[in-house]
């Protein structure tokens, strides 16, 4: 009865050892590796294929209702982080560093011990080998091998026995190290970007000249100062900027122009130039045509400033821009006029009017609609003729604490991968045995890779050997 | 503007006989190899006496072309900086075609003089020469330097386009050579003797070539995705957006990976690597083309 439960439980501890194996085994495979690297691809092209983050109207219009509905379960819409996009790149990164664990400390050690002794029947059967006899000393053969292979930029380690002496020669393990480097950074990057995720924030600001506005995750102020696009002599955009200044407790702290391309950073929060456009809540000026009512004539026109009262003395009216909606809409719920988008479709403007001293209804006067209203008790008709936007500038608004992780991990990779691709891993072991008339070299050597260019220093290396023998022979 | 446009005529036309000379090339070293392998001396002449001249014409021509690319670009550089104070010759489609065309060809010379293998040259630059017809083709509109969008306006698209179109370039070194690879084993796996594609280096010797390609375009390739990521960190606010380009350059690289990996151990040489070689080409294009004409996205300024 014990006997069993033993055999059991040992067979149970068995298991889960070789069970643990397998999943070490299988989570450095390269196998696995080739499979991530191909689902990422593939789900990264759906996620181009198919636009990411629309409005729904958008998917249904163009693919149809049942495919959006597929989309949103299958999270098609937005690609990038639904739970298995995620779930893959973790996987990439354990495959990585499962792989490192189980390959790295064998090319490690490598570095400092390697199999110097093989047998000649071992470096004749390498890809490349040669044979050579050779009438001299074993002394004097195994010298100039050492120095032909130190040369060339190869480690040379010798074992000296009795009748023979192997030399084994070594260069370019750095370029496998590099390769785990790389294997190494690809989870820096991405913790890096997972701690970006969690830490930082983005946010897009509207924002308008002269105003100030609170950025509450840094606790200071921000004052735009100034607005304004600069223009190439065809006429296109060639940059926006805008004059930033940061204020802490009522005390100006910086002050930057910022541009595409060149942002301000305060306290880790970096404020980028991102777009610019017209507000849909004011507007810079406004051309008024003021008609006397009875005889439909234009008896003045006024430009007026944003919120400025302007004087038309002859008609007896002062005139004063209070509001502006770009697309007019009207809640009826909590009788208030706004925007309904940001484009400028149904613009309108409210204009405060005093005529001979006397206050009228401020009426909201539109752009495409010029008889719309009467103006009760007024002996003029207004009309929004024309009015000049106010624009306003688009600031990323973002911190990211991760980016630097991020920066770390590319450089490794870059550093990485470059390194591995420009130096392979080549060995190259020679044996010199002693014959009764001299030697007989046997030499081997394999290369990781780069193939082509080991051929020819191989075939070089060897014709160096053979070249040992007196020109006599 | 015009001189640089006729420059780039120029390195069209001369692309174009480069790509027939090479072809006359081959055509020549095969006739030259009939006699021997019939076994029976040479019967004619001119068999023996055409490959190598026309081998040599080749080269220079192409290294003419060359040569004439550069002028080309630099000529643009000099046109962009008169125009808008930016000199990058490759900030439109265009452009972008032109060097990479520039890269393709000078990469080729490279691997020309160090290996001494002409036969690639049919191939590899055919490539070069599709590339700069295919730019040529555009509308005009694409081929004159219109001022950047003030995103564009920055010191970074000196290094990260460059950096990537130079890795686009050696992809398609490696998207030649795996034609040559299909083709010359397709002749083998027939038996048929006397072919142009004996006079191809061996098969082991284009794959191997092949691999070294893709191994110079996958650094370049992450190195220049990373030099965008800081570009967008910079200019946008955010290192990674997935806009449909920098996903499509981090689909080809990792198809790249992918075949870097399954040739480590999978056995992906030869046949494979050759497919695949041609598979992550079309794939460099649709990143390089297709992106900018039929998805969009912030690349798609050109
Ligand atoms: C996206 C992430 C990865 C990158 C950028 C990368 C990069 C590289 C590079 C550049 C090499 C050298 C290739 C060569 O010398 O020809 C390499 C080798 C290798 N990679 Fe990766 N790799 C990645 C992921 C993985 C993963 C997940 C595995 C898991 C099995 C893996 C396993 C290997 C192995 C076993 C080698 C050979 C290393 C040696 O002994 O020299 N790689 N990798």
């Amino acid at each position: 009865m014990d006997a069993i439960t033993k055999q059991t439980e040992e067979a149970k501890s068995f298991s889960f050892k070789e069970f643990g194996d397998a999943l070490v085994e299988f989570f450095s495979s390269l196998k696995l590796a080739i499979f991530l690297m191909i689902t990422l691809a593939i789900l990264s092209t759906v996620g181009t294929i198919i636009q990411q983050g629309e409005r729904p109207e958008a998917y249904i219009k163009e693919y149809g209702e049942n495919a959006y509905w597929w989309f949103v379960k299958l999270g098609f819409v937005d690609i990038y982080h639904t739970w298995y996009f995620s779930t893959v790149l973790v996987l990439l990164c354990i495959n990585s560093l499962t792989c490192f664990h189980q390959r790295f400390p064998a090319i490690w050690r490598s570095i400092r011990q390697d199999k110097v002794n093989v047998t000649a029947s071992f470096i004749q059967s390498l890809k490349r080998s040669v044979t050579v006899d050779l009438p001299a000393e074993r002394s004097t053969v195994t010298e100039a091998m050492g120095l032909a292979f130190a040369e060339r930029g190869y480690r040379v380690l010798v074992n000296k026995g009795d009748t023979e002496t192997t030399l084994y020669a070594t260069k370019g393990v750095m370029g496998r190290v590099a390769a785990h480097v790389a294997h190494l950074s690809v989870t820096v990057i991405v913790a890096g970007g997972l701690l970006g995720n969690i830490l930082g924030f983005r946010d897009f600001g509207v924002c308008l000249e002269g105003e100030t506005y609170h950025v509450p995750q840094g606790n200071f102020d921000l004052h735009v100062d100034k607005f304004w696009i600069e223009y190439y002599d065809n006429g296109a955009v060639k940059s926006y900027n805008s004059t930033l200044s940061v204020f802490e407790n009522g005390e100006k702290q910086v002050a930057k122009t910022i541009t595409v391309n060149d942002p301000l950073v305060y306290k880790g929060i970096w404020f980028y130039q991102s777009s610019y456009g017209d507000s849909w809540d004011r507007v810079e000026k406004a051309r008024i045509v003021v008609r006397d009512k009875a005889t439909d004539k234009v008896v003045g026109e006024a430009i007026l400033d944003w919120r400025k009262e302007a004087e038309l003395k002859n008609l007896g009216l002062k005139l004063q821009l209070t509001d502006f909606v770009a697309d007019f809409g009207f809640d009826a719920k909590d009788r208030r006029v706004y925007s309904k988008t940001v484009e400028h479709e149904n613009p309108a403007v409210k204009l405060a009017i005093t005529e001979y001293d006397r206050q009228l209804p401020a009426p909201w006067i539109f752009y495409h609609y010029p008889d719309l209203f009467e103006i009760q008790g007024s002996k003029y008709k207004f009309e929004l003729t024309g009015y000049l936007t106010k624009k306003f500038t688009g600031l990323q608004i973002a911190k990211d604490p991760g980016v630097i992780i991020v920066w770390i991990g590319s450089t490794l990779l870059v550093v990485g991968v470059m390194l591995s691709a420009l130096i392979f891993h080549r060995r190259v072991w020679a044996k010199v045995v002693s014959e009764p008339r001299g030697v007989t070299v046997y030499l081997g050597g394999t290369a990781y890779k780069g193939q082509i260019d080991f051929d020819r220093e191989f075939h070089r290396l060897s014709a160096r050997i053979k070249a040992l023998a007196p020109p006599h022979r | 503007m015009f001189r640089s446009l006729f420059l780039f005529d120029v390195t069209f036309w001369l692309y174009l006989a480069a790509v027939v000379l090479y072809f006359g090339y081959l055509v020549a070293s095969k006739r030259a190899l009939r006699p021997a392998y019939a076994g029976h001396p040479a019967f004619s002449e001119e068999d023996d006496g055409w490959a190598q001249p026309l081998g040599q014409l080749a080269t220079w021509v192409t290294f003419c072309g060359l040569l004439v690319n550069g002028l080309a670009l630099g000529t643009r550089a000099y046109e962009r900086m008169q125009l808008s104070g930016t000199f990058a010759p490759w900030s439109n489609q265009f452009e972008a075609m032109s060097y990479v065309s520039f890269a393709i060809i000078a990469g080729y010379l490279f691997l020309e003089l160090k290996y001494g293998i002409k036969a690639i040259g049919a191939f590899v630059v055919s490539v070069g020469f599709i590339a700069m017809g295919a730019a040529s083709l555009l509308p005009y509109r694409y081929q004159v330097a219109e001022p950047l969008v003030p995103a564009l306006n920055s010191y970074w698209i000196y290094i990260h386009v460059s950096i990537t179109l130079t890795s686009y370039a050696a992809f398609a070194m490696a998207g030649g050579l795996g034609v040559m690879y299909l083709l010359k084993e397709r002749a083998e796996r027939r038996g048929r003797r006397g072919t142009i594609y004996e006079t191809f280096p061996s098969l082991e010797k284009i794959d191997e070539l092949g691999y070294k390609s893709v191994m110079i375009g996958f650094p370049l390739l992450a190195f220049g995705v990373i030099l965008g990521a800081m570009w967008a960190n910079y200019a946008w606010g955010g290192y990674w957006s997935w806009d449909p380009k920098e996903t499509w350059s981090l689909i080809v690289w990792l198809i790249y990976g992918a075949y870097i990996h399954a040739r480590m151990n999978r056995g992906w040489e030869g046949h494979r690597a050759a497919l695949y070689q041609v598979f992550g080409f079309g794939m460099v294009v649709f990143c390089f083309w297709g992106v900018n004409f039929l998805l969009s996205g912030l690349h798609a300024y050109a």
